[in-house]
């Protein structure tokens, strides 16, 4: 029984240093490296990309220990089951789960040019027309429940 | 005790500059790192670049153009969504 509580534990603890350096990991991202792309030059322009990273992600574990024997047979015959104790083995299970995940998205361009530095902003289309689109579906029912109620 | 500050940072800092003849520019982002016991998120972004050219240095603020949209529109729609509740509130008090 000890045996099996002492694997759980240190299983745990395994588990959740792995986790640990691979936050460390996640978390070495705040550099500038991950946020402004290495310098491309093309003729007399050197261009970098400036993009917004977002990253993040948890993880649980989870474990138990307890007798082999199913708890009905040792509600109906405790005292077989209290000699059986001795030789049944205990029983245990751990488990443990994660997830994380990460997303980049340009929100600049640096020109440097003959004509000196110009920052140009990128514009997400996609996710402004779908933004708007809800809005419009937000402002559409609005308004029509609020001809509805100026009617009745 | 837990602290706030543990658990939750905003980290600044720069970019190695990148010279390209008498230019030097200085990139700067912000990180706002949040670190609990089992979880983690962070957001860095880029805010400006420093851009030092004959002596002179330049401040060039990196402005998130679709973010600030997208905040207009979430405000606008969160206004007209409390404009008609508050309209609808009022009918619902005249009424005996």
């Amino acid at each position: 029984m000890i045996d099996t509580r002492t694997r759980v534990l240190s299983l745990a603890e395994k588990t959740s240093e792995q986790f640990s350096s691979l936050f460390d990991r996640i978390f070495a991202a705040a550099h500038s490296e991950s946020v402004y792309s290495k310098p491309v030059i093309s003729g007399n322009y050197t261009v970098i990309t400036a993009s917004e990273v977002t990253s993040g992600g948890g993880f649980g574990s989870g474990g138990g220990i307890g007798p082999e024997l199913p708890l009905s047979i040792i509600k109906k015959r405790p005292d077989e089951a209290a000699s059986h104790a001795e030789q049944v083995n205990s029983g245990g299970g751990g488990g443990i789960g994660g997830g994380g995940g990460s997303a980049g998205r340009p929100v600049a361009v640096i020109i440097i040019g003959p004509e000196g530095v110009t920052v140009k902003p990128v514009l997400d289309v996609t996710k402004i027309a779908l933004a708007g689109i809800a809005t419009g579906i937000v402002m559409l029912t609005t308004l029509r429940k609020m001809r509805k109620m100026s009617k009745g | 005790m837990i602290r706030l500050k543990d658990h939750f940072r905003v980290q600044t800092g720069v970019g190695p500059p990148v010279t390209v003849g008498d230019i030097t520019v200085t990139p700067q982002f912000e990180a706002v790192i949040v670190r609990l016991a089992s979880s983690g998120f962070i957001w860095n972004r880029p805010t400006a670049i420093l851009v030092e050219q004959n002596g002179h240095i330049t401040r060039f603020p990196i402005r998130d153009i679709t973010r600030i949209l997208l905040l207009w529109l979430l405000s606008f729609s969160l206004l007209l969504s409390i404009m008609s509740f508050i309209k609808f509130s009022r009918r619902k008090v005249i009424r005996p």
